[in-house]
Parts: structure tokens; sequence; C-alpha cells
């Protein structure tokens, strides 16, 4: 190397042949990225339990020999879809925890119909969540249940499991789940009650329209879409890469509507008055303090959550009456936490290890 | 080999990289004011009372043109989901009942008996990171 210019000049002519090579297969796989459709997500076979509007309760088939006594049921948050969790074989969690030996089950979520805005907090906390446990006993013939809840499902697991103290629920791990709704300062601020008329936006369309959702959550970052498009065409040359961006990029902008009462009551109870955080939280006239959890508890934050930020995340851990409980924090950000070859090394063998010995 | 402080394909990156960070946190900053709420707010009140008479109006011309309403196909979407619901309640049933009488038809196999223990606790794989 050239100590003068840093630059090694025996190497150009290599570095321009790579560089040429792959301009070349850039416009051969631009031209393939525009004319095919991405990989086939969420493909790990499963039969549907039950279905009502919005709620879809999803078992996974066994890929053990033998599995763990308590099943678990997985509860999606309620803008996203739960293929997050089973991307394609190799990346999936679900097939991840079903080779492990557990019994495995999906609260995911479609879009609202119209007339379902009038679904309200009471009918996600106290109608969905126990029909689907309750039905996830009948199938696996368990009285047992741990739940798994990623970001706001993970709110919607908090808040049955202080209402339902006596049980069903074992055992609750949530993902990236927010306490301190002021601590997420961006959507705090986009939700400012001063400018932010919650009730006329509702009244007028009925369900949060997907976009205005998927809008505010690239306003926490306006510049990485962008970039990301452009990485995107760098590494176009590179399968691996591209099937990545395509699943990853699928999964953030297929972003569901959120019906209107519910939304109302996520805006004033949760993003005004914070009363998930301040313990004075209701849901349908019943008292809902995470102080009254006493199941064993793990929670799961990533380092680089800028959707969840920690500020938001912390106090879950230290508010829960439970003796058996645990924080950890993970590199990642709130996505890359559960899915992709972070979560892979990370998150799912530390699961694994804490959740194993408290299903039998 | 060329270090990435003289390649110039690693020092666009790291300028991309670098420029997305600044202009993130340079909006993070501005949108953090409440002059800012204020604007988007009022923006956005804007466009949910004109979505909401733009759909009025499309839902008058269309049942001026005779053609089905989004009500109208929204109940029939309602009732193909119903459907699409029962039928696939009946293959959980018909597949329950296979496996409950131990016959594997068709692929189905019993359920796997609930008696799992975890392993034994050894020290985290190599492959495991904090």
């Amino acid at each position: 190397m050239s100590a003068a210019a840093g630059l090694d000049l025996a190497s150009i002519p290599e570095r321009v042949q790579s560089e040429v090579q792959r301009a070349i297969l850039r416009s051969v796989k631009g031209v393939e990225y525009l004319s095919t459709s991405g990989p086939t997500l969420g493909s790990t076979p499963k039969d549907i339990l039950h279905t009502r509007g919005t709620m879809n309760l999803y078992h996974y088939r066994p890929l053990a020999d033998e599995v763990y006594r308590v099943p678990v049921l997985i509860v999606m948050a309620t803008t996203n879809r739960g293929y997050i969790l089973d991307l394609v074989p190799g990346q999936s969690f679900i097939e991840f925890l079903l080779k492990r030996g557990y019994d495995v089950y999906m609260l995911d979520w479609t879009a609202p119909r119209p007339e379902e805005k009038s679904l309200r907090m009471e009918d996600y906390v106290l109608d969905f969540i126990p029909d689907c446990v309750r039905r996830v006993q009948e199938d696996s013939g368990e009285q047992d249940v741990s739940v798994i809840g990623y970001c706001f499902g993970g709110v919607l697991s908090l808040l049955y499991g202080s209402i339902f103290k006596d049980g069903p629920m074992k055992n609750l791990i949530c993902f990236t789940t927010p306490i301190d709704f002021h601590g997420m300062k961006l959507f705090s601020n986009f939700a400012d009650r001063r400018y932010f008329d919650v009730d006329r936006l509702i009244d007028s369309v009925g369900n949060v329209p997907p976009e205005m959702i998927l809008s505010s959550f690239e306003m926490l970052r306006p510049a990485s879409r962008a970039v990301s498009q452009i990485q995107l065409w760098e590494n176009i040359w590179n399968d691996e890469y591209v099937k990545s961006y395509r699943m990853f990029d699928r999964w953030a902008t297929d972003i569901l509507p959120l019906a209107g009462e519910y939304f109302r009551s996520i805006t004033k109870d949760l993003m005004w008055d914070n009363k998930l955080y301040n313990g004075t939280m209701t849901v349908g006239g019943r008292k809902a303090d995470i102080a009254d959890i006493k199941v064993p508890i793990l929670h799961a934050v990533a380092e680089h959550d800028h959707i969840v930020p920690y500020d938001a995340a912390r106090h879950l851990i230290p508010r829960v009456a439970s003796s058996d409980k645990e924080e950890v924090m993970l590199k990642g950000g709130h996505v890359s936490l559960v899915a992709g070859p972070n979560a892979v090394r990370r998150l799912w063998p530390k699961l694994d290890s804490w959740l194993a010995g408290r299903s039998t | 080999m060329a270090d990435k402080n003289s390649d110039p394909v690693a020092l666009w990156q790291q300028m991309i990289g670098e420029m997305e960070k600044g202009f993130n946190a340079f909006a993070t900053k501005a949108m953090e004011s409440p002059e800012f709420s204020q604007a988007m707010n009022q923006a956005g009140g804007v466009t949910a009372g004109a979505q909401k008479q733009l759909g009025e109006l499309i839902e008058r011309y269309l049942i001026g043109m005779n053609l089905p309403s989004r009500a109208q196909m929204v109940g029939m979407a309602e009732r193909l989901q119903n459907i699409e619901v029962q039928l696939s309640e009946i293959k959980t049933m018909l597949r329950q009942m296979n496996a409950d009488a131990g016959a594997p038809q068709g692929g189905i196999m019993p359920r796997p008996p609930r008696t799992k223990r975890p392993p034994p606790a050894s020290p985290p794989s190599p492959g495991e990171q904090k």
C-alpha cells in the first residue's frame, strides 16, 4: 500500500474488474427483481383453529417427536402481520420453537373491516385473548398456557395478565413492549393532545388507515427508506441480500389498519394519560395494573430500538410483582431483535433456555 | 488490497451511512417541536376530512351507475369469509379426528406426547451471543 495516498495500486485492476462485474449483474438482477415476486413467507404448516372477524388463531403442526407440556400462544401486534415470526425455513422463529419441542399457537390479525371500527380495547383484552386461550386449552388438553407478546401484542398480553391474574397464563414473555408511552418521544409529539384531534379523525375515517400508521413509523427515521433503496441497488447482485430485503420490506409495508375505537383508547389512555405506566389503566371497567402480575416473566428489549426506545420499555420488569423475572437487552433493533440472523444468534436461544425449564 | 479509507466504494457507503444518521438526527430534532406536531396534525385533519367526503361522493356515484357499493361488496366478502371459516373448521375437525384415531392418513400423524423435559443445563453454545 502506498503510504502517501493510502492506495494499493496493484489492487486497482482487480477492483475495477469486480465493480464492472457487479454493474453487469446489477442490470441483470435489477430486471429479475422487477419481474419476480419475493420468497413465500409464513409457510410453516399450520391449521386455522378459529377465525372471528379480525382475529385468527393458528395452530402450527408439531415438528418434534415429543413436546413440552405447556403450549405457547403468541400474541401479535395489532398493526403487523404475524409472518415476521415465520419468514422462511431457517429464519422462522415458529419453526425454531417447533423443532425445539414447543406446541405453538398464534393469535394473528387481519385488517378490521369497516363495520369493526367499534372494536374497543376490551374486545381485544377481555374477549379475543381469553377466547384464544380457552381454545388453546381445549385443543391441547392443558390448563396452563405460556404467552409471548410482540410489541403491542405484549401490551395486550400484559393487560390480559393483569386482569386474569389467577391464571391460566403460566409464563409471560414480552418482546420490546412499551410501558411508559411518554418515553416514545416522537410518537408522543405526533399525538400531542393540543393538536391531535383523535375524535375527529376516528369519526371521519372509522378505522385508522394503514398508510397513516406506516407514515408515522417511517417518520421516525425519515431518511432510512431512501437509503435502504440505495443499498438495495448496490447489493442487488447479491441474492441473499435481495431475499432478505424483500422479506423485511414486504412485512414492514404490510401494515394493518387499526379499529377506530381501539385506536381512540390507545391514544387517550396510553399516549395521553400514560395509564399503563401510572398504574391507573382500566379495561372494560376492570383494573389492569401490571403490578398485579405474578407469573414468571421475561422481557427482551433491543439496544437500538427506535420504535420502542429503552426509556419506554425499561419499567416493565421493576413494576411487575413476579419473583421470577428477567430483562434481557440484546443487540439489534425493533425488528432485528425477533427476526433475521441477529435473532437466530441472540434472542431465540435465550428464549429457549428461559422457557424450556418453565414449560414442564 | 485497498483499505476502507482508500476504497471509493467503501467511502461512498460510509458517506451514505453518515448522511442517513445526520438527516435522521436533524429530522428527529425538528419533529420533537410542538410546532411540527401542530402543522402535521392540521394537514392530517384536512386530509381525513377530504377522504371522508370523497368516500361519500364515490358511494353516491356507484349507486347512480347501478354498480355494487363498497358496503355490498363487503357484505359479499363477509359471506365468502364465513364459508371459508366453516371449511377450515371442518378441515381441522377431520384432522383432529384422524389424529385421535391414531390413523396416519394423508400424511397426518397423531400428536406427539407432551412429555418433553428440558435438556440438562449447559454453557451457551458458541453461536449464541448477547
